[in-house]
Order: structure tokens, then C-alpha cells, then sequence
């Protein structure tokens, strides 16, 4: 139940990520019915993350960091608006998450677990000054699937604790492209960031048992420099890196992707 | 089992001299209390130096650039030394004597990626992240280091008096100074005492007692303690710990509410413990402990005991001190109250500890330092005294539990009473392992019950 809320928040804000990044689309009057696939292009994409957060009922901050394997289609219509999917899997760390709420206290202090990863993400170039050209950008990931059983040794009974988790960040923002380079066109970024993440743990403990679910909902802000680069005529690279602000300190992502043009 | 020959409360209005037999100890050998710890015990302890208590300090859970790793028996050393090299570690160092290697993970490699390469590696026997640790919070009370093996145990000799010493074993302890870390209580978590009332005015408790509470004995609103077995037990509980003076309670920052059910004799009627269980509970306790208890069942007073575990009190009581078998009542009631054996500075059993089905737990019961009233030990001497039985290890585990109920508001009386129970240690597991009716689950472990613990 909890995770298919959890599937319609996603697409709620799938839903809402897209159509914002599209919308200066439709005030250029330019109709759907005229829009046609300029080109397509399919690769693969690596993407790290970290946000660090303050989970409910948590005094301290603790970090989530994943990192994203995906295969990546962009789309780029006539009017210059590029759309992306992506999909693959998604290790996501969490480490010193405490679930101190249940019977016997839980610090997940393990490996990385690894989910499915679904994304989708959009530009829309809006005004064009010069050399400059200024754009929308909408993002959405959405990481879920992470499952595991963890024995628990050295008590009286036998006992386990389950975790699942689910993590979805959806980013809205500006871009500044510089356009003379013939092959290659860095940006500037600035976007807003949220992030939602849950992670149900579940313990059992002979006739002994509880459920603690953490939940997070952060909003920051993210800047970050990347290029979008033709290596050849087919062969075009993505890159980017940036940083998150945080009260104390600084987050950071990086993208790299490989796209073959077609 | 023995059973009452009436039901009536007043046919049965068995004068509980038997209470007076849970307060000494059945074992001759261990005389029923040491009124008067020597001065030149008590002065021991001021030539120490005592330090504040060391903090936590903040950083990561564990090295970000290092690992220890293990291989299985028959892997030899230059081959193990070899296979971490082509690993690409940039150091590698042997810890000798048990074979674990710490090793520097490779630039740009994470230790969670390091230990998860190591472990499909089937000669790797064991990898782990290289902890941090930290000193424990350890209270300055002056007697804590040098007297509460209970406590922390770290193997050294319990001088009782300079005739009376004994070597203890490092680690047969409570735990409570790692639990400490992660739990120290609420003040407004409560231990009611049911037992022959408190001294309030006792230095070491006048500040963690919540009322005058009731004197059913005299039937008055004051508690006030004119035996010392009370007042003792209160300090185990919950005496004022980290205030540099006398003992550290269990539950440090928890609160006392003296409930006295006995007369200056320290033997009660059922009726007043009763009484007694069902005020504490309607005067907002969230622990009740009874050191004392008889071998005659009564149903008031279990129905006095079901009473304050349905309002969600943890009702915690000592097993008795025959060394034999057969529970004491309250402590025999065991779906709802907490029987507790008494365990020594060793880990051993005590043998005057009374055991049966119903016993739950074991904890420290045998020399017990505590707090006592200055009347009692004479004026010029500490107040304090050392004392066995199983009523000195009930209130070990009454303190434990309103720790748990501290940190843990929403768990029932039933899953606390299960946390004390999973997390002992079974210390008798050589003869009898699993559940037994001599230690029940084990002696009780407050830094399972209490600190997280971690999944790797």
C-alpha cells in the first residue's frame, strides 16, 4: 500500500516536473500536432548523488548518496525541446540511518542497496541572445525496489529485520548555453532540487516486533556547470557536474552519459 | 507451588515475615548486609582521580579509507599478502597473533565497494569496516569506578571491607556504561519503590525523588524510610549519578516515587503492597519495583499486578532468596511482572538466588553497594552499604526498563518486559543453554537493550 502511494506521488510529479519544463513551449504557440523528431539518441548514463538530509524524528543529518547506471534515450523535436527517459539500477546509501523507535534500536550501517531507477528529464530553450541562449529544465528520478533481510545475531531468540526503501528527486531550473563552440556547448545551471525519500524497516525478534518508517522531504537549491559535446558525427557525450548547498556544508552530483545519435 | 488454604486477603493476612527474607540472603556465607562499609574502604575511593565524562564525539561511524579482513583457516600468509596486493590496496598491514590484515582502500574506491569485493572473494573469511570507538560515558560519582562492578565490570578486586575482597571478571557487568551513550532516561520517567519507604533527604537521592509518596504502614502521605532496605534499593534504581558523589543509579536521569509498604521491621501485609502497586500506578509510575515477596500466592495481589501492567507500567520484583525452587510472589506472576534472579561478580549464579519457570532475567545481586541513611550507618560514616539478595538485582532491572521506557514512550509493558528479556546474556549457557530456570534469558545486557544495533 505504502509503496503504491508512494508510485502515485512519483507519477504525480513526473506529471508535473514535464509539463512545467514544457509550458514555455506552449506559450510559443507552437501546436503538438507540429512537432517532429529532429533526432533521437540512445546510450548509456552514470549519475552520483548526494543529499544530506535530516530524517523525521532524527536530531543529526545523514547522508544519501546513489549512484545511477542507466541506459538513456533523448529525444530532440524542432523547436529545439529535448526530452530524456532513462532506466537501470540505482545502489543508494544511507549509512548511520538510525531506526531508534523500534524495539531494539536498528543502525543501517551495511552496504549500498541497489533498486530500479526510472528518470525523465527535459529542455526547453525560451529566449535567445547572441552567442546565449537561455532554457528550462525539468527532472524527475524515481529509485524503488531496494529490498533486503538482515539477520539478527547474539539475542536470546531468533530475530531479522526487513528494510525497503524508495527515493524520488524532481528538479526544476534555468540553463544558460553557450553557443559558438561548433562541437561542444557548456552551460550554467541553477535549479531547485526536492527530494523524498522513505525507508521502512520492519523487526522481528521471536514474538517481539515493530515497524519504523523514515521519511525525508528536503528543498534545496543546485548549481552546476556541464557540456553537451559531439565527439563525432553519431558519437555525443553529456557531462556535468554541480554542487547542493547545504547548512554546513556542500553536496555534490556528477552525470556522465554516452549517446549514439541515430 | 504452595498454594493458600483461603482466598479471603483477611484469612490470608499472613504476616509477610517472609518479606524479611527477601531483603537478607539464604546463603551463609554472605552475611545479610554489611551495615557500615569501613572508612578505610570508603576512603579509598577519594584518592582517585576522577574525571568529567567523556562525550561522544562526532565523525564517521568508521575509517572512510581503511578495512580489516580476515581469511579463512589453511589460506597462508604470502598468499593472503599476494591477493590483497593485486587488489590494488595502497597499504596493507598483518595484525599478528590473529591474522586480521588492515588494508587502505584504493583511491577512489569507497569502503562499503572495498568490502563488498572482499566478500566475494571465497578464501576472505571476514571483512568489516574499521569502527570507530569511544570511550563510554562514565559517570564521576565517587564510588563508581571502584565499587559498582555491577555496572562496569573491569576485572579488578571488590573490597567490601579490607577482609572481604574478591576478584571479579572484567565484562560480568550490566553493560551500563555503553548504554549510557545512547540512553540516560527522562526525569519524567518514574520507579515507584514499593519497599520500606526512601530517605529522601539522603544526598545522594533528595534530588530525584518525586513526592513524599504514600506510607501505607502508617497509612500517611510519608515515605520516609525507617529500615534502610528501601532506601537502598531506590539508589540502585535511580540515585543521582554523575553529581560526583556516593553511586550511580541505573536510570540516570530518572526519578524515585517512595512507596512504603513495610513497617520498620521490613515485613508487610499483602494488603499494604497491594495498596500499595495500585496508588504507584494511579500516581503516574512507568516502573514499579518490589524487592521483597513471599511464597504464598494470592489473587488480590495478582490482580494488583495486572492492574498496573494493563495501564502500561513495567511491574519488575525479586525472585526471593531460599535458593530453592519456588518463586516469590509477586515475581511468580509472570505474565505480568518481571522475575529477577541475582547474578555476582563473575557472572556466576547466586546461591541463595530462588529459581523456577517464572524467572525471567538474572542481575547483579551479590555486594551491592548503595545508598543508606546516615541514622542507620552511624553518624561519621559514609551512607552507604554494601548488600546481597535478590532484591538488590530487581532494581538493576527496574532501572533498565525505564530507561527502554524513556527512549521508547510507545512500547507496551509487554514488549519492554520482551526487550529485557531477548537482550540478557546468557550466562549460564555452559550448563544450561537457552532459557533456564535459574537465570532465565541471562543476566541483563543494557547496552543491547538500549544501543542501536548496527546492520552491516
Amino acid at each position: 500500500m505504502r509503496l503504491g502511494r508512494s508510485r502515485i506521488r512519483a507519477g504525480l510529479v513526473f506529471g508535473a516536473v514535464i509539463g512545467f519544463a514544457a509550458a514555455p513551449a506552449a506559450t510559443t504557440g507552437l501546436a503538438a500536432a507540429q512537432l517532429n523528431v529532429r533526432s533521437f539518441s540512445a546510450g548509456l548514463g552514470y549519475e552520483y548523488l548526494s543529499r544530506t538530509v535530516v530524517w523525521n524524528g532524527d536530531t543529526d543529518a545523514s547522508r544519501l548518496r546513489a549512484s545511477l547506471v542507466t541506459a538513456r534515450a533523448d529525444f530532440e523535436l524542432d523547436n529545439g525541446i529535448v526530452f530524456s527517459l532513462s532506466a537501470g539500477l540505482a545502489p543508494t546509501d544511507v549509512a548511520a540511518l538510525t531506526f531508534n523507535r523500534l524495539p531494539i534500536g536498528l543502525q543501517y550501517d551495511g552496504a549500498p542497496l541497489t533498486g530500479f531507477v526510472f528518470g525523465a528529464e527535459a529542455f526547453v530553450p525560451v529566449h535567445r541572445y547572441s552567442d546565449f541562449e537561455i532554457g528550462g529544465t525539468g527532472r524527475f528520478v524515481y529509485s524503488f525496489g531496494m529490498e533486503k533481510t538482515w539477520p539478527l545475531e547474539d539475542f536470546a531468540v531468533e530475530g531479522e529485520a526487513k528494510g525497503s526503501m524508495s527515493w524520488l528527486e524532481a528538479a526544476i531550473g534555468g540553463r544558460v548555453s553557450y553557443l559558438s563552440f561548433e562541437r561542444i556547448i557548456p552551460y550554467l545551471e541553477i535549479s531547485v532540487r526536492w527530494l523524498h525519500a522513505g525507508f521502512e524497516m520492519t523487526e522481528t525478534l521471536g514474538d517481539l516486533g515493530g515497524t519504523e518508517t523514515k521519511r525525508v522531504d528536503d528543498l534545496g537549491f543546485g548549481i552546476a556547470l556541464g557540456a553537451d559535446a559531439d565527439l563525432t558525427d553519431r558519437l555525443g557525450a553529456t557531462v556535468k557536474a554541480g554542487l547542493v548547498p547545504y547548512s554546513g556544508g556542500v553536496d555534490g552530483l556528477v552525470t556522465v552519459g554516452l549517446l549514439y545519435k541515430f | 507451588m504452595t498454594k493458600p488454604s483461603g482466598r479471603s486477603l483477611k484469612a490470608a493476612a499472613v504476616l509477610l515475615c517472609a518479606v524479611c527474607a527477601a531483603f537478607g540472603t539464604g546463603d551463609a556465607s554472605i552475611p545479610r548486609s554489611v551495615k557500615r562499609p569501613s572508612l578505610s574502604a570508603a576512603r579509598q575511593a577519594r584518592p582517585f582521580r576522577v574525571e568529567g565524562p567523556v562525550r561522544r564525539r562526532p565523525g564517521a561511524a568508521y575509517a572512510p579509507d581503511r578495512v580489516l579482513v580476515r581469511f579463512r583457516p589453511g589460506v597462508d600468509e604470502a598468499y593472503a599478502d599476494g591477493l590483497l596486493r593485486s587488489y590494488g590496496f595502497p597499504a596493507v598491514r598483518r595484525i599478528p597473533g590473529i591474522g586480521v590484515y588492515s588494508v587502505k582502500t584504493a583511491a577512489g574506491v569507497s569502503v562499503t565497494e572495498t568490502l563488498a569485493m572482499l566478500r566475494r572473494n571465497g578464501d576472505v573469511e571476514l571483512a568489516r569496516p574499521d569502527r570507530r570507538a569511544r570511550l563510554a560515558d562514565v559517570p564521576d560519582d565517587a564510588f563508581f569506578a571502584g565499587y559498582q562492578y555491577a555496572l562496569r565490570n573491569t576485572g579488578g578486586i571488590l573490597a567490601v571491607t579490607p577482609f572481604l575482597q574478591y576478584q571479579t571478571t572484567a565484562g560480568a557487568d550490566i553493560k551500563a556504561a555503553t548504554a549510557w551513550d545512547s540512553v540516560k532516561g527522562d526525569s519524567e520517567t518514574v520507579i515507584a519503590i514499593l519497599d520500606t519507604g526512601v530517605d529522601m533527604t539522603h544526598p545522594d537521592l533528595a534530588g530525584k525523588i518525586v513526592s513524599g509518596g504514600h506510607d501505607f504502614a502508617n497509612d500517611d502521605d510519608d515515605a520516609t524510610d525507617d529500615h534502610w532496605h528501601g532506601t537502598h534499593v531506590a539508589g540502585i534504581a535511580a540515585a543521582g549519578t554523575d553529581n560526583s558523589i556516593g553511586i550511580a543509579g541505573v536510570a540516570w536521569n530518572c526519578r524515585i516515587l517512595p512507596v512504603k509498604v513495610t513497617d520498620q521491621t521490613g515485613s508487610g501485609w499483602y494488603s499494604w503492597i497491594i495498596d500499595g502497586i495500585v496508588w504507584a500506578a494511579d500516581h503516574g509510575a512507568d516502573v514499579i519495583n518490589l524487592s521483597l515477596g513471599d511464597l504464598i500466592d494470592d489473587p488480590f495481589l495478582k490482580d494488583a499486578c495486572r492492574y498496573a501492567h494493563d495501564k502500561g507500567i513495567i511491574v519488575v520484583a525479586s525472585a526471593g532468596n531460599d535458593g530453592t525452587e519456588g518463586v516469590f510472589y509477586p515475581a511468580a506472576y509472570d505474565e505480568y511482572v518481571l522475575a529477577v534472579a541475582a547474578s555476582d561478580f563473575n557472572d556466576a549464579l547466586a546461591a541463595f538466588s530462588s529459581y523456577g519457570p517464572e524467572v525471567d532475567v538474572a542481575a547483579p545481586g551479590v555486594w551491592i553497594l548503595g545508598p543508606a541513611p546516615q541514622w542507620y550507618v552511624g553518624t561519621g560514616a559514609q551512607p552507604y552499604l554494601f548488600a546481597s539478595g535478590t532484591s538488590m538485582a530487581a532494581p538493576h532491572v527496574a532501572g533498565l526498563a525505564a530507561l527502554i521506557r524513556s527512549a521508547k514512550p510507545d512500547l507496551t509493558a509487554d514488549d519492554i518486559m520482551k526487550v529485557i528479556r531477548y537482550t540478557a546474556d546468557d550466562i549460564n549457557r555452559a550448563t544450561a543453554p537457552g532459557r533456564d530456570d535459574h537465570a532465565g534469558y541471562g543476566r541483563i545486557n543494557m547496552t543491547k537493550a538500549l544501543a542501536p544495533y548496527i546492520i552491516d
